[in-house]
């Protein structure tokens, strides 16, 4: 299992378009991608369940990813984060 | 840590037989017209003390196989015979080394010992560890080594006796050489303690207690007992050398008035915690025990705190919390030696045939009298003694929570012998790392559908032969992935061909297939493929114009990255629900509300392009998060003329963010079209 923490610095946060590209990079893994907001958390691929955590800038979000290809996949993520959010 | 559940049983047999066939014993107590050498009794007697010495004399031998086979991951039952060849080789060596030396004679003074007919040098149980921990170590190294074809005969677990054999037979040469130091440290220490009265015999006391993890007790204590180090006495005008052997010199005589305590204080010490304070300890890990698992745990107890009554056998009780808190045993050790420097000052003049248990206890001192003896004192400091442990034990076990017997976790079996226990558990915690990077494994399971689809599992030269239960799971290409030449399918059976490495991978995958993860992994693929959502229909949510996806000005909804759908050129601004369903979320600003229809279909609705920017401004919600609405109600209306205005594109996309839940999302409308409208059907 891997884990980061991100602060989303993208004005407007996770709305339909990153949200949607976020769970099109998660869908490229093996491994589980879970973002964890204020102990609430959900599967990166689940689209809709991803638009509805509502984060925003500011917000801290944690990923944890678990599976085969967990090093791949967590570079991938942060790469993603840091382009995207 | 197998060979020390049978101690028990052995030290009892011993204990009571070889107190009962001892001459002198005999003699003391005029027993030698029932015991008789020859009668029925006495070779009764005589059968029970040989075979319970023979376990002793041969613990070494036991700890080579229990240590190998505690230690080793896998394939125990080699570990146990490569343990017993290097236990044996070792010695031999030895032994060679030994006679080419010159002999027994040619080498220092109660240095050497004979092994299984094998004359080597004394090495105690400390010889059996080395060679188990040595074994074991080779053991999970090379169990699943492979050799070159030719060779191949002997690769895997056959390869393991072989190399240990190599190993030990160098490990026996280094040995002659080593182990002589070792000696003479241990019988430096033996010096020191001689020559400084009280304050030897505690340190003496404290040395043959921490010697006793190792085994090597009797190394340490035998000379004081057995030679002029143990001191010497002349008795009826014979000269004795050694603490045992003065002290049944004394027994046999008839002019002793009290028992030499320069011999005894090498002897009485242990009476006092090996009958009271160690069975208190047993008692305070019995109470710190968790209340289900005090029934369990307290036959477990009980029956090691006796035999340490009984006999003065103490390791059963004290490996007991030895492994799991070895700060209790130092204290333990402490209190041991205080035991013998109380005795000594006491002037307790108690001797012992081996240890300190209630028989010996009665026989050499309550029968002997107190005048001779002094063996109240014995009562009284172990009346202290019992105290003492009870509390300092169950302080220590409580304050510092060791897992002493009946206090493990709930999936921890309860044993007397926790070694095995830790062993376990790293080993199995070694497992589940090497599992967590285990990709191959990981690949190949996944490719064969999983777990449960694995009906068998085998290997032969160069293919992995598997017979599934379902060859359609079955998928070549996460096959191929892993690192296959070729897969041949047959039948239900699978052949995965990947050359001689083949037997290597096997194991990996057996061990990865029992790690919790290979579990996981079919429950995470029967969630990739559930069972395709119900079929849907969805109405046009606005009045407008049918805008194909792919044309819409938004990379994100073109290239369906949120998944497939439809889009409207509104013009009117209102959106309605374009099915019976819920709403899962409101945009906080507006533009974009996500809907669950009945059929669990997932649909978002995204007015205008980029609106996300307008930060609600023109647009007002008519729902709430969590609201069920019908077809046709209102969701959300907008100022389209005023986010023109801004300009921003008004597009409005309805797409399906869970499309992978089905085969087919179709559009069947175009053009012109009204609220209301079919529009996309989805199957």
């Amino acid at each position: 299992m891997k884990q980061f923490n991100y602060t989303i610095k993208d004005e407007v946060g996770i709305h339909a378009r990153p949200a949607g590209m976020l769970a099109k990079t998660a869908k490229g893994f093996q491994s589980e991608i879970l973002i964890e907001k204020d102990g609430r958390s959900v599967n990166a691929t689940k689209l809709m369940m991803l638009m509805g955590m509502g984060i925003k800038c500011g917000d801290t979000v944690t990923v944890t990813v678990t599976g085969a290809d967990e090093e791949a996949a967590t570079s991938a993520m942060q790469a993603f984060f840091a382009a995207n959010l | 840590m197998l060979p020390i559940a049978l101690l028990p049983v052995a030290g009892l047999l011993l204990g009571i037989g070889s107190s009962f066939t001892n001459p002198t014993t005999l003699e003391a107590y005029h027993l030698t017209n029932i015991i008789k050498e020859g009668g029925i009794l006495y070779t009764i007697l005589d059968i029970m003390s040989k075979t319970g010495s023979i376990v002793f004399d041969n613990l070494a031998l036991l700890f080579a196989m229990g240590v190998a086979i505690g230690m080793a991951k896998k394939e125990k039952e080699v570990a146990a015979l490569s343990g017993a060849i290097s236990y044996l080789i070792m010695n031999t060596a030895i032994s060679t080394l030994i006679s080419a030396k010159g002999g027994v004679e040619a080498m220092a003074a109660n240095t050497t010992t004979s092994v299984l007919g094998i004359t080597t040098l004394q090495m105690g149980v400390f010889g059996g560890i080395i060679v188990g921990l040595g074994v074991a170590a080779l053991h999970n190294r090379f169990y699943k080594i492979q050799l070159p074809q030719v060779l191949s005969f002997f690769g895997g677990t056959r390869f393991v006796p072989i190399v240990c054999s190599i190993v030990y037979l160098i490990v026996g040469v280094a040995m002659f050489f080593i182990w002589p130091v070792v000696q003479s440290g241990i019988a430096a220490l033996g010096q020191l303690v001689l020559e400084s009265g009280y304050a030897g015999t505690w340190i003496y006391g404290i040395i043959e207690r921490a010697l006793i993890p190792f085994g090597l007790h009797h190394v340490f204590y035998m000379p004081f007992w057995q030679t002029e180090l143990g001191g010497s006495l002349l008795i009826d005008g014979v000269a004795i050398a050694g603490a045992q052997n003065i002290f049944f010199a004394e027994l046999a005589s008839k002019s002793t008035e009290v028992f030499s305590v320069s011999a005894t204080r090498f002897m009485s010490g242990k009476f006092p915690f090996m009958i009271f304070g160690l069975p208190a300890a047993a008692l305070a890990m019995y109470k710190a025990a968790r209340p289900e698992k005090k029934k369990l745990v307290g036959g477990l107890l009980l029956s090691a705190a006796l035999t340490s009554m009984l006999t003065g056998i103490t390791e059963p009780l004290e490996f007991t919390f030895l492994f799991v808190a070895p700060a209790m045993y130092v204290v333990h050790c402490i209190l041991a030696g205080l035991s013998y420097m109380l005795m000594h000052i006491f002037n307790v003049g108690v001797g012992m045939t081996f240890s300190g248990g209630a028989i010996d206890l009665t026989l050499f001192g309550i029968l002997q009298g107190n005048a001779k003896t002094n063996w109240i004192w014995i009562v009284i400091v172990g009346a202290v003694y019992a105290v003492v442990y009870y509390f300092v034990f169950y302080f220590m076990i409580k304050k510092f929570n060791y897992k002493t017997p009946g206090r493990e976790a709930d999936n921890e079996e309860t044993k007397l012998y926790t070694r095995q226990d830790l062993n376990e558990r790293k080993a199995s915690e070694k497992a589940s790392e090497k599992s967590g990077t285990d990709s191959v494994s990981a690949l190949i399971l996944k490719g064969l559908g999983g777990k449960a689809n694995l009906a068998d599992l085998d290997c032969c030269a160069t293919r992995l032969r598997i017979t599934v239960n379902d060859p359609s799971l079955v998928d070549d290409g996460l096959l191929k992935q892993s690192g296959a030449s070729g897969v041949i399918h047959k039948g239900q059976g699978v052949q995965i061909i990947y050359g001689p490495r083949v037997s290597v991978i096997k194991s990996n995958l057996e061990d990865y297939m029992e790690s919790p993860e290979a579990e996981a992994a079919p429950v995470e693929k029967a969630e990739e493929r559930p069972a395709a959502g119900a079929a849907a229909t969805l109405t046009a949510p606005m009045q407008g114009t049918v805008v194909a996806l792919e044309k819409v000005e938004d990379e994100a909804f073109s290239s369906e990255v949120l998944g497939k759908g439809v889009a409207i050129e509104p013009t009117e601004g209102k959106l309605y629900a374009p099915c019976d369903g819920r709403v899962e979320m409101v945009f906080d600003t507006h533009h974009a509300v996500n809907l669950v229809s009945r059929e669990g279909c997932e649909i978002l609705l995204h007015i205008g392009i980029d609106t996300v920017k307008l930060g609600g401004k023109y647009f007002e919600a008519h729902v709430q998060d969590g609201a069920e609405v019908r077809k046709g109600d209102l969701l959300i209306s907008f100022d389209l003329e005023g986010i023109k205005g801004e300009g921003y594109k008004v597009t409005t996309p309805m797409v399906i963010c869970n499309t992978d839940d089905y085969t087919s999302i179709e559009t069947v409308a175009q053009g012109e079209i009204t609220a209301g409208e079919r529009i996309l059907e989805i199957k």
